[in-house]
């Protein structure tokens, strides 16, 4: 094996990244636009089935009427789902490359990751400045002290995607299984309804979710929330996972080639 | 720098065998735990070698000898199981070439990962971008996405962009000459001054005149193992030997189906040594003897043509039988036997074909073709196809 500064990969790491925030809207007429407009059209979906029809109390929400409430996390949820889906598919779908030519693999799962959170970061902060415009007491000092529950998210997402992606390259099932898990764990995180509105004995279940953590705390921040010492013990377990998701991914990333 | 630029010390590799669900699951356990790959495929195992630098090497052995997944191993794409495999430079690998180009980026961007990948740094590929732009020669296309390029324009912007990386190690297979006619010979005027500077070649070629005149040595692989190791002459030949006698178990040489019908059909045709007997091995400058039995419908004397080709199939020499006073030996009825022969024959050593063809009387037209391989052995330096008389000598004042 050549052995190479890791620094070195860096260049690498933009081309991967930049690759895959634009060869997804590559072609579409639409292009970078369909970014935003995907998680708009959710975003009015469940506003109209959870505010409207189901009628979640605004009591509930913290101050936010259903939509604010709902946006602050959807954004997040779509990091942490699409960065798996992505990252999953991204060893099959550079097969070619990984078969050809030798590269640090896990920048792969950190290009797709990225490119996910680089996505929907920006389409988040571009609805909350929306949504402040519009009424909702949104504070911008949260985009700030959301920065390291981001970056705990961040972390934490590399490290499932990269565990997930190696399992992935030996058995096929994980693609199978991942869009129905993320459905299961988008329904058990409080996203779309408030975690006062779980029954009492289950709730402290949703609170060991991990990202029930999170979504609490951006919806904490933006409304005029500080820091919490808290955060911290999360940003730390995120980067256990991080290790823990790339020990085993790098186990096996010498055998991919093998698999593929 | 270290001199050694590739070192592999008893190198093995299996291949885990996931044809099945829960073999899958078994090779899984038994990755994560460390335990190694269970049911497995052996692809190599044991092989050791070392390549200095400006020492080319050429790897040959039959399809599923283990040539590939060595040349992996070397370009760092495979762990190897068994065993340890250094190598200090950077390689260049010109195999499948564009084979990691991204379909919808257009070249320039292609060329910008290609070197990414090769570890070059933003500066770095800014200032080589020209160069290979203008040896890949594909005009505007190189602002188009790279799949509406033709396999030839695909070919070209990777041996440009592998050529830009300035490899100590250059690796290629059978693309030794890519392209159009224009830029083959560019290619292998690249290769020339590649090798002139020192560079180093793995080259894998079942193209033994590449592998003796571009390698100093040679390792014959078979069945994942290496079967002989050393000077590229006596390995090449040992495989083009090994070869020569699987051919002679597998169907009696030289010999054809007896025909008959309307054409005039090449019967068989046999290479012979001096004394007469059926031989395939020559060494250089001895006696080569052709024989010919054509089959002539009507009776009359047919035209017989020899040529003799290099395994590439370069034209060497072509002879006729429609010389003044030659008659061929009426052997049977409607049978026709030729002689000819080179009694000092300068061919330099390598792999060659004999094609014998069968004309009409007339010598109009060409109805059979039919080829015998011989080898010719020897251990000359000399360069080309034959060698023609000569002397060194210092030339008087």
């Amino acid at each position: 094996m050549q052995s190479r500064p890791a620094h070195s990969w860096r260049w690498l790491l933009a081309n991967f990244l930049r690759r895959e925030i634009t060869s997804r809207y590559a072609g579409a007429a639409g292009g970078l636009a369909w970014a935003l407009v995907h998680p708009l059209a959710q975003l009015a979906i469940f506003a109209a089935v959870f505010g409207f029809i189901l009628r979640v109390p605004e009591s509930a929400l913290g101050g936010l009427r259903f939509a604010g409430f709902l946006a602050i996390a959807l954004w997040p949820w779509f990091m942490f789902a699409e960065g798996l889906q992505r990252a999953v598919a991204s060893i099959p779908g550079n097969a070619s490359l990984i078969r050809k030519v030798a590269f640090p693999h896990e920048l792969l799962i950190l290009a797709s990751v990225g490119a996910s959170f680089a996505v929907h970061a920006t389409g988040w902060v571009a609805v909350l400045v929306a949504l402040a415009l519009w009424g909702e007491p949104i504070r911008w000092t949260g985009l700030v002290l959301a920065l390291p529950l981001l970056a705990a998210q961040f972390a934490f997402t590399v490290g499932i995607g990269a565990f997930l992606a190696a399992i992935h390259v030996v058995l096929r099932d994980v693609e199978q299984a991942l869009g129905l898990v993320l459905m299961a764990i988008f329904y058990a995180t409080p996203i779309v309804y408030p975690i006062g509105m779980v029954p009492e004995p289950y709730r402290g279940w949703l609170a060991m979710n991990p990202l029930a953590y999170v979504v609490a705390r951006y919806r904490d921040v933006f409304v005029g929330g500080g820091w919490q010492a808290a955060d911290l013990a999360v940003l730390a377990a995120s980067l256990v996972v991080l290790v823990a998701g790339l020990w085993v991914f790098r186990r096996l990333s010498p055998y991919f080639e093998d698999l593929l | 720098m270290s001199d050694t630029l590739i070192s592999l010390a008893g190198v093995g590799k299996d291949y885990p065998m996931v044809s099945t669900g829960a073999g899958r699951l078994r090779t899984l356990l038994s990755l994560v735990t460390g335990g190694g790959v269970v049911e497995h495929l052996c692809a190599l195992d044991g092989v050791s070698l070392e390549v200095k630098r400006g020492e080319s090497l050429g790897l040959v052995g039959e399809n599923g000898a283990g040539k590939s997944t060595l040349l992996k191993v070397i370009a760092g794409v495979v762990r190897p199981t068994r065993g340890t495999a250094t190598v200090n430079g950077r390689v260049g690998a010109l195999l499948e070439l564009g084979s990691g180009f991204h379909p919808d980026y257009t070249g320039r961007d292609n060329i910008a990962l290609s070197a990414a990948l090769a570890g070059l740094s933003r500066g770095e590929v800014e200032s080589r971008i020209a160069g290979i732009i203008a040896f890949a020669d594909i005009g505007a296309h190189i602002d188009q996405p790279v799949k509406h390029y033709s396999s030839g324009m695909v070919v070209r912007l990777g041996f440009a962009i592998a050529t830009a990386l300035e490899p100590d190690v250059l690796i290629t297979d059978e693309v030794l000459a890519v392209g159009d006619e224009s830029f083959q010979r560019k290619c292998i005027r690249w290769m020339e001054d590649y090798l002139a500077d020192g560079g180093t070649l793995l080259l894998c070629s079942h193209g033994m005149y590449h592998v003796q005149t571009l390698c100093q040595k040679a390792a014959w692989l078979h069945q994942g193992r290496l079967r002989a190791y050393g000077d590229s002459f006596s390995v090449t030949q040992d495989y083009l030997a090994y070869h020569e006698e699987k051919r002679r178990t597998e169907s009696p040489f030289g010999d054809r189906v007896a025909y008959a019908g309307d054409y005039f059909a090449v019967r068989s045709v046999s290479t012979h040594d001096d004394r007469g007997a059926p031989c395939a091995e020559f060494a250089m400058d001895e006696p080569l003897d052709v024989r010919i039995e054509i089959y002539s419908p009507d009776d009359r004397p047919p035209v017989a043509l020899v040529g003799i080709v290099r395994a590439d199939g370069t034209p060497v020499y072509g002879t006729h039988s429609d010389e003044r006073g030659y008659a061929p030996r009426r052997i049977g009825p409607q049978r026709y036997a030729f002689g000819v022969r080179f009694p000092r024959c300068p061919l330099i050593p390598g792999k060659y074909v004999l094609r014998a063809h069968a004309l009409d009387p007339e010598g109009l037209r060409l109805y059979d073709t039919v080829e015998a391989g011989f080898t010719v052995r020897g251990a000359t330096r000399d360069y080309g196809l034959v060698r023609l008389e000569h002397a060194w000598h210092a030339p008087p004042d």
